[in-house]
């Protein structure tokens, strides 16, 4: 999964990215608004987090320029405005979460995790894809109730896949969703990383479809 | 246009063309009856040389009218004076003055009867226009009647009215631009008293005064009136937010203390201490903030915020921040109803009450909000969620003992409830609800 912060604190948001990064996402950072608001409607992102008061360009205005250009990413704002008055503001311009200054990690965690569940229309936070069971939560992976160690990368390839069930999803579409912005992508390294998978796992459940990349589905 | 957002201009502009109005109007007339005058005056003289004339009219003793002494007036002798006679019979002329030398007067024909004067308008010697005056007179032992004519050069009542003329309208000017002058002292007079509402005004913002004087004429005291009450409410305001913020940094000074302690000594094992340390002032920041505003915003008469689209706003900013549950939403509330107060005072009391019920609601929030005679307005807000026992209910809205040690506790947003309400003189209850959750009672004093 890949994340876009928008954030101008150089503290907080080199939190935010070690965090979020600690928990098997993907993510760039934009410490302006112009930045982020071009990132957010270049990048395919799986979420974004959005500071209101930003350098050049604030928060709801590069919200609604999302939202006119038709960039439909679940949008979470964070930001110290936490009155009422400011969440109804925000909601109308188009945010799908608030979250106000100070906030703890695990609750913004938590709600960036319901948000990318819900964009992808999932009601339950474990995701099942035959015995393998992706706990959203705890970003834990499950096969048959014994729990696999996987690393970083071989996480996201395999969240993101489960998110997607059923869907084929493209080796571009992949790396894209896997690697930050600034990263050297290789997509040959997506065929190495869903290889370790399919031994870690000891379950096919990720079918290579010929010529178009790859779906998760029940075995 | 610049100019005609000038009091003075206006007053000024209106005055003088009134002036000019009257003082036109009045020389016309003036000019008019004078030109009557002197023509009146002119038709009389002429009358007295006619009746002159017939007296002083004799029969010679060839039988034909002959003045025997000449009239007194010494212009009929002076040859073309501007006065002229002659007598006519037989509609010959037989005698004329002196003064008209070698000339008649051409009277046009014309029949009188006896006694009748007419008046003719003729050309004299010279080509002046003259006014001629005749009758007929009956001379002794005549039988016909002879004609006498007396006439007079208008050139002289012609002058005469100039000259009137000219000094009426150089009066008049003068008596112009005399009003003028006195409106200009009248509306600087007048205007006076706003020149110095300005300079006390200015002296205000420079920080020498406090307040307008009331010494101010009838018209114009409501206004320094207003401006005091204005002036009032905004020190009042800021007095308000000073003993906010103060209260505020008091609040925090303390956990910066101990935040301070336990940083400087990384072995007191503080983190926990920390963590609910920041909770706490997170918490007095929200509590304050919203006492500040809600402060700043008491008091400022006929602010008006319809309830209805406020909670139509709040229920469609929860429903999307509570997107991962299905909640029912049931409102009630009469459109038209209004709350006395700003809006986002009352969306801050709705907002946490609404979120409140959305967390612990299973599946269904109700809002009703009615009209209360007592009240004013009565909200409330109820879930089908746990509840609260009434022992925790009073813990959730204990009040503060002191302003700035009113700590707000419930971690519900409700003191923040508590806090809004209270400062529009308001209250929060909390009850058992019949959904079977908690049911929540803002009730909001009428506008006064």
């Amino acid at each position: 999964m890949r994340v876009l912060v928008v954030e101008d604190d150089p503290d907080l948001s080199a939190q935010l990215v070690r965090r979020l990064e600690r928990e098997g996402y993907a993510v760039d950072h934009a410490a302006d608004g112009e930045d982020g608001g071009f990132l957010g409607s270049t990048e395919p992102y799986d979420a974004v987090i959005l500071d209101l008061g930003l350098p050049r360009v604030d928060g709801l205005t590069v919200l609604r320029g999302w939202r006119r250009e038709g960039v439909s990413v679940p949008v979470l704002i964070l930001t110290a405005r936490g009155h009422w008055h400011d969440k109804v503001e925000g909601i109308d311009a188009g945010a799908d979460d608030y979250l106000a200054k100070p906030f703890s990690p695990e609750e913004l965690l938590a709600r960036v995790r319901a948000l990318i569940r819900r964009a992808k229309g999932f009601a339950s936070a474990e995701i099942a894809c035959g015995p393998v069971v992706l706990d959203t939560r705890s970003a834990r992976v499950t096969v048959a109730g014994r729990e696999v160690e996987l690393t970083g990368y071989e996480f996201r390839v395999l969240s993101y896949l489960m998110h997607r069930k059923g869907q084929v999803v493209s080796r571009t579409e992949l790396t894209e969703h896997v690697y930050a912005q600034d990263f050297d992508r290789d997509s040959n390294t997506i065929e190495v990383f869903v290889g370790r998978l399919r031994r870690k796992l000891g379950t096919d459940i990720i079918r290579t479809v010929r010529g178009q990349g790859y779906r998760c589905e029940d075995p | 246009m610049r100019w005609s957002r000038s009091l003075r201009f206006r007053l000024l502009a209106g005055a003088a063309v009134w002036i000019a109005l009257a003082l036109t109007l009045a020389g016309g007339i003036l000019s008019d009856l004078f030109r009557e005058h002197v023509q009146t005056r002119f038709a009389a003289e002429l009358t007295t040389h006619l009746d002159q004339l017939a007296a002083a009219l004799e029969t010679g003793a060839d039988g034909a009218p002959a003045l025997p002494r000449p009239l007194s007036d010494p212009r009929f002798r002076r040859p073309l004076s501007g006065l002229y006679w002659q007598v006519e019979d037989g509609g010959r002329p037989v005698l004329r003055s002196r003064s008209l030398w070698d000339v008649t007067l051409a009277l046009p024909p014309d029949a009188l009867a006896d006694g009748e004067i007419h008046r003719h308008r003729i050309a004299g010697p010279d080509g002046q226009s003259l006014l001629a005056l005749e009758r007929m007179v009956f001379l002794p032992d005549a039988a016909e009647p002879v004609r006498i004519a007396v006439a007079g050069d208008e050139a002289e009542t012609a002058a005469a009215r100039a000259s009137f003329d000219r000094t009426l309208a150089l009066s008049l000017a003068v008596l112009g631009v005399a009003l003028i002058g006195a409106v200009l002292v009248q509306v600087a007079v007048g205007l006076r008293p706003l020149a110095r509402l300005r300079r006390e005004l200015a002296a205000i913002r420079a920080g020498q005064r406090r307040r307008l004087s009331g010494d101010v004429p009838e018209e114009v005291r409501p206004l320094a009136e207003d401006l005091n009450a204005v002036l009032d409410h905004g020190e009042e305001v800021v007095a308000r937010a000073r003993v906010q913020a103060g209260n505020l940094a008091h609040a925090l000074k303390t956990d910066l203390a101990v935040l301070a302690n336990d940083a400087r000594d990384p072995a007191s094992g503080g983190g926990e201490r920390i963590v609910r340390r920041l909770e706490r002032m997170t918490r007095a920041i929200d509590h304050h903030m919203a006492r500040a505003r809600a402060a700043a915003a008491h008091g400022v008469p006929g602010v008006r915020t319809e309830v209805t689209p406020v909670i139509e706003r709040l229920v469609r900013t929860l429903s999307r921040l509570h997107a991962g549950r299905v909640l029912a939403f049931a409102v009630d509330c009469a459109p038209g109803l209004v709350f006395a107060g700003e809006r986002q005072d009352l969306e801050e009391m709705l907002g946490n009450l609404l979120d409140n019920a959305c967390k612990w609601a299973d599946t269904r929030v109700r809002v009703t909000v009615a009209p209360d005679p007592a009240a004013g307005l009565v909200v409330t807000v109820e879930d089908d969620g746990p509840g609260l026992a009434p022992g925790q209910r009073a813990a959730v809205l204990a009040p503060g003992v002191r302003l700035d040690e009113a700590v707000p506790g419930s971690g519900l947003g409700l003191a923040v409830v508590t806090d809004v309400a209270g400062l529009y003189g308001g209250t929060l209850a909390l009850e058992d609800s019949a959904l079977g959750g908690l049911k929540a009672t803002v009730r909001l004093p009428a506008a006064d």
